[in-house]
């Protein structure tokens, strides 16, 4: 055996059988979801079901108006990230790069944000957002999420990589603040912006509580109420249809995650810095 | 909703301050109905306690309401399960925005009382024929002190299922009827491989275990609550932990599981028998590859069960008018061809004698003979635990039974402790409301 | 601390600069949002934390310290803040450690390294709901695959959620698995900003790999990864789903943790002040553990700015 050998496969026999491990969930969800019900629990079938059963798509979708309830996740996930991105870009460059009174003190009450219990603010939220005029509606779900201490926090600590030469030459091209964030900055972290974007979508594609509090009709609900339909239940988990939906929630995720991912190879600053 | 703004002002919010929620209390005491010019609006809050369908079967029963009633719209939300229901409707109820009607678990009858949120329809039910074909145990699950609070509207009770092929490979031929049968037949269908257990003889579903637990106080005879105090602590209700513990010693049944994870040993067949809820009879049978028996609880003095689901109250914060439509609503959801067609669907048991006494349900009945077990154990059933603060109750009890369970304590402490610690509970809770 | 030094030092009121001005006109948009949903709660949950304040009720009663001593001496709120203690005590490094290496494996162009990044990523989407009652699946004691393969490795099989002994553990292993994906994912943005050609020095200096990474790599990465071990103590302060979904606490309180209990206190006991109390208590806890943090591991961030 060549070393070569090694140092082109040796990673693989680490990494295949962890990868192998962490799929098997997905596997179970995908395998369950075209089986029928007696199949899950009958040991002797085997793991893989006889026939693949499609039903339980159409069954778990027929539960909730599924089609109006995606759009409102798109809706609903897509306001909170772009009005994420312009709050935490701005304040995220404020905190790396300027030098002001007390900013310490304001740093750390970004903070607060990500520290207090989310259900002991609900109440007082569900106040707010009633006093706004917003219930049972989009923006019910979007603006108690608009400002972002996590993100800030993300963000500043990839601005505060980013070499201070890079922002000097900027400003003695005649850049103000809000060009050199946007024309330096932004470009830079590309690939934190993404893995911020990736996270941010994921955690309000799949909020549950805030999102039933707050709303009422179907007409703006989102897919987690949906799939609490099948999985809230008293009665033992309706398996089969849940795991269709399951599968149905995370698609578009699973498919956006797939697309982006690559923007983290061969990124602007493994090519271009030096 | 939208139609329902209250009147308040940011700047009076801010006033008012952190007390936002007496302010949206004070201001807000009309509720919010829209006056439209005659027909009068109402929201229904449900939970969905069983299989997703039963969300397409209840928003269906309202459409065909709203169609048959001119005067009356319901707008049915669901609500998530019991609890967020509980939730929904109570963080509504704190500014001044209760639903018209809603579906809680019946535990929370007191907990609603103690807010002064429900409106007595004792009245408008002996003008009716409620007091007549309801079945009685049933109807008490929406009776405090001889007033009625509600209509019985999904309905359960915890039955012993068996699996059918291991109870033949053992070569029993019939469900346990008494608590030293059920003993000697998990005894028979627990098969140990050394220390491993492959087969338990008997699990009971994990999470509700105190739901459960109060039908075994209630088979030795006792209810063991008021609706100020609980009596956890009464010989009736040590010995029934023991006998827990006793199964639990011999190791014919696991010393802990949960609600999902005991309805899944159960259909892989890990265990032979299971105390589950009616409710998850569609389910088990549509899921499990060998046939499922249904059967009384065994009793000990008497049989005995506690009734889960729940009763459509209504709000005492609303007008005559409106409050006359949702009894209207609540009367329609629970008439006799309503709750034939809804126990038929659902696996819930109807409430109604003359739904039972209909063709339908007795074909229905002889097609599913577990069906007819649930009703006739619903003869021995009462409400469970409606006591104000039912939930910390609840984990009063259900700490004390795991820690017994699992040989951390004995029972009579236990439940001594957890006695205790529910009636100060309960007390500090009633002094409040005073 | 730092406020003070930096008032007597800078005397800021005088100095307003322009730079100040600008600087706050950036973090504007921001504070208008955090004031509205996240102070302003904040500030009502302390007030609520020293009365009796019920949910759905519109009595408030002035309490005093009372819910305070009520915390102190609950027992079950000592033993949820101990569960959450030795949750976040081990799944976070471990899951820290696990998402570094994954990152640096996955920072290469090796064969199929989309499909490896799906592949630990996936669980992050997976809503909470599903992930738990899959989990359950997993760790059904009798036909289970986990207990399956502890048996086919000769390892004792356990009773995992039905023992109020491997209940937490079992929680904890399904973070990690939920979990690594999630730093991974951060830490992987970050070591793209760390220039190549440090690496390629080092390569020709015959540098090993593992100095490498302790070196080069953790070194240059370390801002991200003291956000990464901040946000993970966060995040597992805020463990509630799965813990709901299945276990419920249980068995024997096992698995209560602080944000079950506010959630239980809050909205399922109606007790709005004493929930408010624990959130407070929770606050103040972690507001020393993140100030410990910076005053360590943060003061041994290497920044490549200024």
């Amino acid at each position: 055996m060549k070393p070569s050998f090694l140092k082109k496969y040796g990673l693989h026999a680490i990494l295949l059988p962890a990868a192998l491990l962490w799929i098997g969930p997905l596997l179970w969800i995908l395998v369950t979801s075209v089986k029928t019900r007696v199949e899950v629990f009958d040991a002797s079938s085997g793991l893989f079901p006889q026939n693949f059963i499609w039903d339980n798509y159409p069954a778990a979708m027929s539960v909730a108006p599924f089609g109006t309830y995606m759009m409102n996740s798109f809706l609903v996930t897509g306001g909170i990230l772009v009005c994420q991105i312009v709050t935490i870009s701005l304040a995220a460059y404020a905190f790396a790069r300027l030098t002001f009174p007390f900013k310490n003190l304001i740093f750390s009450l970004f903070l607060l944000q990500i520290m207090f219990p989310i259900y002991a603010i609900f109440l007082t939220n569900f106040l707010t957002v009633r006093e706004l005029g917003l219930m049972n509606s989009l923006p019910a779900m979007i603006v108690p999420f608009v400002a972002s201490g996590y993100g800030t926090f993300m963000l500043r600590q990839a601005f505060r990589q980013v070499p201070t030469e890079l922002s000097d030459a900027a400003k003695l091209d005649g850049c103000g603040h809000l060009s050199t964030l946007w024309h330096v900055y932004l470009p830079l972290v590309r690939p934190t912006l993404i893995a911020f974007a990736i996270i941010s979508i994921v955690t309000h594609w799949n909020d549950y509580m805030w999102p039933l509090l707050v709303t009422n009709s179907e007409s703006v609900r989102t897919l987690p109420i949906g799939l609490g339909l099948l999985a809230k239940s008293d009665s033992g988990a309706d398996w089969t249809r849940l795991m269709a939906a399951t599968v149905i929630v995370i698609s578009p995720l699973l498919l956006l995650f797939v697309i982006f991912q690559r923007r983290f190879v061969d990124s602007f600053m493994h090519a271009g810095l030096k | 909703m939208t139609s329902t703004k209250l009147p308040i002002s940011r700047r009076h919010f801010l006033q008012v301050g952190a007390g936002a929620i007496t302010a949206a209390g004070m201001l807000g005491t009309t509720p919010l109905f829209a006056s439209g010019t005659d027909v009068v609006k109402l929201q229904f809050m449900y939970p969905v306690g069983v299989s997703g369908d039963i969300n397409r079967i209840v928003t269906g029963m309202i459409n065909n309401f709203n169609a048959s009633h001119e005067k009356v719209q319901v707008e049915p939300i669901y609500a998530g399960s019991y609890d967020n229901t509980e939730q929904k409707v109570m963080t509504s109820l704190g500014v001044g925005e209760t639903p018209a009607t809603w579906l809680p678990i019946n535990s929370a009858l007191q907990t609603f009382l103690g807010m002064d949120a429900l409106a007595d329809v004792t009245a408008m039910a002996k003008a009716d024929d409620i007091y007549q074909d309801f079945l009685p145990g049933f109807l008490s699950i929406c009776e405090s002190e001889e007033k009625l609070y509600g209509l019985p509207f999904q309905c359960s009770t915890p039955v012993l299922y068996y699996n059918k092929d291991l109870f033949a490979k053992a070569g029993i031929n019939k469900a346990p009827d008494t608590w030293t049968e059920l003993m000697e037949t998990a005894k028979a269908l627990t098969i140990r491989n050394g220390a491993d257990v492959s087969q338990w003889g008997l699990t009971f579903g994990g999470g509700w275990h105190d739901w459960i637990f109060e039908s075994f106080v209630r088979q030795n005879a006792l209810v063991p609550w008021q609706k100020d105090k609980v009596m956890f602590d009464a010989p009736e209700a040590i010995d029934a932990l023991e006998f827990w513990v006793k199964m639990v010693k011999e190791g014919v049944m696991p010393s802990a599981s949960t609600w999902q994870g005991s309805a899944n040993d159960f259909m892989a067949g890990r265990t032979a028998m299971l105390y589950h809820s009616t409710g998850s009879l569609a389910n088990l049978r549509k899921s499990s590859p060998f046939e499922v028996g249904v059967a009384f609880m065994p009793k000990n003095k008497t049989y005995g069960a506690t009734i889960g689901g729940g009763p459509i109250l209504m709000a005492k914060n609303q007008p005559d008018a409106h409050l006359q439509a949702s009894w209207t609503f609540a009367r329609w959801m629970t008439n006799t061809q309503n709750q034939t067609h809804w126990c038929k669907e659902t696996g819930y048991i109807a409430a109604r004698k003359s739904s039972w006494e209909g063709e339908e349900l007795k074909a229905f009945a002889n097609e599913v003979p577990a069906a007819k077990v649930a009703l006739d154990q619903a003869a021995y059933a009462g409400a469970f635990l409606q006591v104000p603060g039912y939930h910390k109750v609840r984990e009063y009890l259900k700490s004390a039974l795991d820690r017994t369970l699992a040989g951390e304590i004995d029972p009579t402490s236990a439940l001594k402790d957890a006695t205790k610690q529910s009636n100060r509970e309960i007390e500090r809770l009633m002094r409040r409301r005073a | 601390m730092f406020v003070l030094k930096n008032f007597l030092m800078r005397f800021p009121f005088q100095n307003a600069t322009k730079e100040s001005l600008v600087a706050f006109a950036m973090l504007l948009p921001s504070l208008i949002f955090l004031t509205a949903f996240t102070y302003w709660p904040i500030l009502r949950s302390l007030y609520f934390s020293f009365h009796d304040v019920m949910l759905g009720s519109d009595k408030i009663f002035f309490l005093g310290w009372e819910n305070y001593e009520r915390v102190l001496t609950d027992s079950l709120f000592w033993k949820s803040f101990r569960n959450t203690a030795f949750y976040t005590l081990i799944t976070i490094p471990l899951a820290i450690v696990c998402a570094l290496l994954l990152a640096v494996a996955l920072d290469t162009k090796i064969r199929g390294v989309a499909l490896y990044r799906s592949a630990f990523f996936y669980p992050v989407m997976i809503p909470s709901v599903a992930a738990g009652m899959v989990w359950v699946f997993l760790y059904a004691p009798g036909y289970g695959p986990i207990n399956g393969m502890m048996d086919a490795l000769g390892l004792p099989k356990l009773e995992w959620l039905y023992s109020s002994e491997w209940a937490l553990p079992a929680i904890m292993v399904m973070s990690i698995w939920k979990y690594s994906g999630y730093f991974m994912l951060i830490l992987l943005a970050a070591l793209q900003l760390v220039p190549r050609d440090l690496y390629e020095a080092a390569k020709l200096d015959g540098v090993s790999t593992w100095h490498q990474l302790v070196h080069i790599t953790v070194p240059l990465i370390s801002p991200t990864i003291y956000f990464v071990v901040i946000i993970g103590i966060l995040h597992s302060y805020q463990i509630f789903d799965y813990v709901f979904v299945m276990t419920q606490g249980g068995p024997a309180d096992s698995t209560n943790v602080l944000t079950l209990y506010i959630y239980q206190n809050a909205f399922q006991y109606q007790d709005i002040g004493f929930a408010s109390t624990v959130a407070n208590m929770l606050l103040v806890f972690i507001g020393i553990l993140i100030a410990l943090i910076a005053a360590t591991l943060g003061r041994r961030v290497h920044y490549l700015g200024r």
